[in-house]
This record gives structure tokens, C-alpha cells and sequence, in this order.
């Protein structure tokens, strides 16, 4: 399903920020990214769905050779993959509720079938009674619940999630990997990068430590 | 419903968003192109004005073979002949000797008792040529040829300033040329300028919708349509305005003007060419629109 064969990324100056990355993740695979501040982590997320790309080797995502994508087809891996950014990304002009719709009106057409999905996905992180309010009126947890609800708002067979929480206490973000693991079990295939130890513990899932660029471990 | 225009009704959804945070940039931009299709509708007015003014002189230029006293009957139907190859010519009337001396003396009524003891006016042929293109030319290409002719005394044919009025029509219709290139031009620049701004005013949006898996065209559409507008609503406006003026300015002047001159009319913009200078107006918004995205998506892509 995803698959990295000896890739390596260069922002320019100063060393790899991927020196020789291989990986393989299967379909329905639940597995944490993890390493130190600088690893890597979102730099492999971010060639998972074409937003950087790489120097050498070659990228597989459900068949898609990434490496030759361009400009006029990239979607066609985008639509498959729903993306957590570390910055959230949500658009401070719009609400909660448009923000999780506006995943799926450039994508899909149907205003009926948007409303009852964006309900469903704020159902799901638990924001229905934020619906109306601003990024900017909401904690930081509560927004990368927004940026949660709007990655899983076209049930992708893939997600991508970097740092999801980042910003949440332990309680809460117990619950967020409650969210994923159901996302898992309904058959998405996980990548969840995160640094934190406590969330790891528990062993259910593969990890992959990444540290300077190489894969220490998987 | 058909999803190609969903996805243009959920596009002018955002275009009109977009006017709408935008207001004053979309004001000055319509107006830009308001007074550029005005500019060009009253030089397209003064233009047909004129043709017409030249179409009703050139009705009565005739070209007149005036004939030697001494020509012989043979000379004269070899003329005929010459006259019947010549498809360009419409008409031609045979002016006897005493039909001019008759015609002459009904415009001199003052002295109608003008008796010289002799008929001083040549006999002659009045020409006329159908209307075509290069009408003139064929006239005096015609008088050319047949001046040489055995019998001919002289030719004459339509006063000279008309050609020469013919030759300014040309340099007119290069001039309405010029200024509409470079009109377009400078709409263009203009235009596309006002649909940066657009572009810009919702960088981060554009850019999630990417990075989210929309396509190129979905990302573009809401701005082509954004330049579209502009184009369509800075003419209408324009046009709209013009024809008002027109109908006040003909129901003020036209009985003046017909009492200037005989069967003038006081004509507005041809169809054809209102619907050019919409049409135009149209495209020239979509072109600027079209280099300012493609701009956009080029930077886009290269970071
Ligand atoms: N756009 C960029 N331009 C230049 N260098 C970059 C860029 N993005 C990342 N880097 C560098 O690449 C390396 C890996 O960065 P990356 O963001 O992938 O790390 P990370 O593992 O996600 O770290 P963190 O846990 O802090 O999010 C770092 O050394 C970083 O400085
Ligand atoms: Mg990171």
C-alpha cells in the first residue's frame, strides 16, 4: 500500500532531511512515526501526498508512482489520502462546520450528502455544539479536532496525521487514538506521527523511529 | 443536475464571494472597461457614420466618357462593346449632343434664352458602377483604359476627394485597429492585476483546497469567472449607456441632421459589432484571468 525505496530529501543546505528511507506499510496497518524534533516525520507524511517532493529513490502509495505526479493529476492521490496537518491548517474566515465541509465541497458535489457528513465527522471528535464557532474562538485541542473531523470527512483509505495530539491532555488524547483505531478498523490505513512516549506505551501498534533522516527502527 | 455545471454554480459561488470582499478593485476594473468599450463604441460610431455619409456619395459617382464631335459609328459601338465586357459597370446612359445643351440650359434658368448660334457640348456616356469593395479602383482603372479609346475626348469620373476620403476610410479603419489592440492590450494588464488581488486574498485557501486533492480547473474556475464578469458587465454597462445616449441625441437632432443633409441617418453600432465589442470585452477577461491563475498555479508549483 505505501511503500519508500531508498528516498532522500534535501531541503538545500546542511544535511538530508531524509538520507536513504525505506519503509513498507501494508493496507489496514496502523503504525506511529516517531523521533526527535527534526527527524523527519512530517518530511515523510508530506511526500506521502505530494506536497514535497523527493531527490532520490521512489514512493509507491496504492500503486500511484508519486515521484511522477504533476500539477494536473496529483489529486487523484490526494482524494485517497486525508491529511492532519501540525498546523492544523483550518481557514480562519470560515466555521467549524464549513471548515470539515470544505474538505469535500472541492472534491464531491452533493450539499446533501456534504451537510449529513460534516454532522457525522463532528459527531465523531465530539465539536457539534462548536459548529458555529471560529478557529479563533476555539482551544487548541478543539481545533485539531476540527483538523481531525476534516481529514476523516471522506472516509480516506489513508490517513496521514502529524503530531494529531500535539495539543491534548493525556484524557483527551486517549480518546483522539480511540478515533484513529476506529478509522483503522473500518479499514484506512494509519500513519500517525507523534512524539509522544505515553501514547506509544501501550505497544498495540508498529512503530517506526525515525532519527536524523534514517529509520532506526520499524 | 450535471456535475460540469455544479461545478460552475458552486465557482460563481465563490467569484461572487470574492467581488464582494473585493468590491472596489472589481468597481474600478468594470469601470476600466467600461470607458475603453467607450472609447472605442464612439470611434466605431463616428466611423459608421462616416461609411455611410461616403456609401450615399459614392451612389452618385458616375463616370462620364465625353465623346469627340467627329467620332464615327463604328468607333462608337466598339465603345459599347468595351462598356458590355466590363462586368463592373451597372449602368451606362447615352447623353446625345442636344439632350446636354437641353440639360444645360435647365441649370442655367436665369439665362434660358442663351442662344450661341451653335451646340458647344459634347455628346457622352454617364457610367455607373455597381458597389463593390474596391469600387474606385475599378472606376479609375476603367477611365484609364478607356481614355486612349478612338472617339474619346476626355474622361472624367467622380470628384477626386472622394478617393481621396476613400483612402482616409482605410486610415481610419487602421487607426480603429490600432486602438483597440492596444485598448485590449491594457484591459488585459489591468484585469489581470484585479484578479491577482482576487487570487491572493485567498492564497491559503487555494492552497489547502490543493493540498486536499481539488483539481487545477475547480481552483481556477471561481477566478475565470471572476474576469469573465468584469469583461461582460464593463460592456454592458458601457453599451448600455451609449445606446442611451444615442436614442436621446437622434430623437433630438435627427430632423436637423436630415435637414443638413438629404437621407442621413444617425446610425448606432452595428449589430455584428455590438456583439464584437461584447464578445471581445468577454474574452479579454477571460485571457487576463487565465495568466494571472496560470501564473499562480506556475509559482505554486515551483516551491
Ligand atoms: N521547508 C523546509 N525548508 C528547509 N528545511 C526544512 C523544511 N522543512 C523541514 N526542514 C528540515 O528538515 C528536517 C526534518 O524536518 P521535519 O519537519 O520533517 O521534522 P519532524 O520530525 O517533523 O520534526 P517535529 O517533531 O519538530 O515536527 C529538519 O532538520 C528541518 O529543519
Ligand atoms: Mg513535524
Amino acid at each position: 500500500m505505501i511503500q519508500l525505496f531508498n528516498v532522500v530529501k534535501n531541503y538545500g543546505s546542511g544535511k538530508p532531511a531524509l538520507n536513504d528511507v525505506s519503509l513498507k506499510i501494508d493496507k489496514g496497518e496502523f503504525v506511529f512515526l516517531t523521533g526527535p524534533s527534526g527527524a523527519g516525520k512530517t518530511t515523510i507524511l508530506k511526500i506521502l501526498f505530494g506536497w514535497e517532493r523527493f531527490d532520490e529513490g521512489q514512493v509507491l502509495v496504492q500503486g500511484i508512482n508519486v515521484g511522477k505526479l504533476d500539477a494536473g493529476n496529483i489529486h487523484t492521490l490526494r482524494r485517497s489520502t486525508g491529511v492532519i496537518f501540525q498546523d492544523y491548517k483550518l481557514l480562519p474566515n470560515k466555521t467549524v462546520f464549513e471548515n470539515v465541509a470544505f474538505a469535500q465541497e472541492v472534491t464531491n458535489h452533493d450539499r446533501k450528502k456534504i451537510k449529513f457528513k460534516t454532522w457525522e465527522a463532528l459527531k465523531n471528535v465530539g465539536l457539534t455544539p462548536k459548529k458555529d464557532s471560529f478557529p479563533a474562538q476555539l482551544s487548541g485541542g478543539e481545533q485539531q479536532r476540527v483538523a481531525i473531523a476534516r481529514a476523516m470527512v471522506n472516509t480516506p483509505p489513508i490517513i496521514l496525521a502529524d503530531e494529531p495530539t500535539g495539543n491534548l491532555d493525556q484524557e483527551i488524547s486517549a480518546e483522539i487514538l480511540k478515533l484513529f483505531e476506529e478509522m483503522n478498523q473500518n479499514g484506512a490505513t494509519i500513519v500517525f506521527a507523534t512524539h509522544s512516549q505515553d501514547i506509544l506505551r501501550p505497544g498495540k501498534h508498529r512503530v517506526i523511529v525515525l532519527n536524523r533522516g534514517e529509520v532506526v527502527s520499524s | 443536475m450535471n456535475s460540469a455545471v455544479q461545478t460552475l454554480l458552486i465557482g460563481l459561488r465563490t467569484t461572487i464571494s470574492n467581488i464582494r470582499a473585493n468590491k472596489q478593485t472589481f468597481l474600478i476594473s468594470v469601470m476600466t472597461i467600461a470607458i475603453s468599450v467607450g472609447i472605442l463604441g464612439v470611434f466605431l460610431i463616428v466611423f459608421f457614420n462616416l461609411n455611410g455619409l461616403l456609401a450615399s456619395w459614392n451612389q452618385h459617382v458616375q463616370v462620364v466618357v465625353y465623346l469627340g464631335d467627329d467620332i464615327s459609328p463604328s468607333q462608337k459601338s466598339d465603345l459599347k462593346d468595351l462598356f458590355k465586357a466590363n462586368a463592373k459597370i451597372q449602368s451606362t446612359e447615352e447623353v446625345s449632343k442636344e439632350r446636354a445643351w437641353q440639360e444645360f440650359k435647365l441649370q442655367q434658368r436665369d439665362s434660358a434664352d442663351l442662344d450661341l448660334g451653335f451646340n458647344p457640348l459634347p455628346a457622352s456616356y454617364r457610367i455607373r458602377f455597381n458597389t463593390s469593395e474596391n469600387r474606385s479602383l475599378h472606376i479609375s482603372e476603367f477611365a484609364e483604359q478607356i481614355r486612349g479609346e478612338p472617339g474619346v475626348e476626355s474622361v472624367e469620373y467622380g470628384e477626386k476627394w472622394i478617393v481621396r476620403f476613400e483612402k482616409f476610410m482605410i486610415v481610419c479603419r487602421v487607426f480603429l485597429l490600432g486602438v483597440g489592440v492596444l485598448l485590449s492590450l491594457g484591459l488585459i494588464l489591468i484585469v489581470s492585476n484585479t484578479i491577482r488581488l482576487s487570487i491572493y486574498s485567498r492564497q491559503d485557501e487555494i492552497e489547502l483546497m490543493l493540498l486536499i486533492g481539488a483539481t487545477p480547473r475547480f481552483v481556477k474556475i471561481p477566478f475565470l469567472l471572476e474576469g469573465v464578469l468584469q469583461g461582460l458587465s464593463g460592456s454592458l454597462l458601457s453599451l448600455g449607456l451609449m445606446g442611451a445616449i444615442y436614442i436621446y441625441l437622434k430623437n433630438e437632432f435627427q430632423p436637423s441632421l436630415e435637414s443638413i443633409a438629404r437621407g442621413m441617418d444617425f446610425q448606432f453600432i452595428s449589430q455584428p459589432f455590438l456583439w464584437t465589442l461584447v464578445g471581445l470585452s468577454v474574452l479579454i477577461g477571460f485571457v487576463a484571468s487565465y495568466i494571472s491563475t496560470y501564473q499562480f498555479m506556475q509559482a505554486l508549483n515551483k516551491r
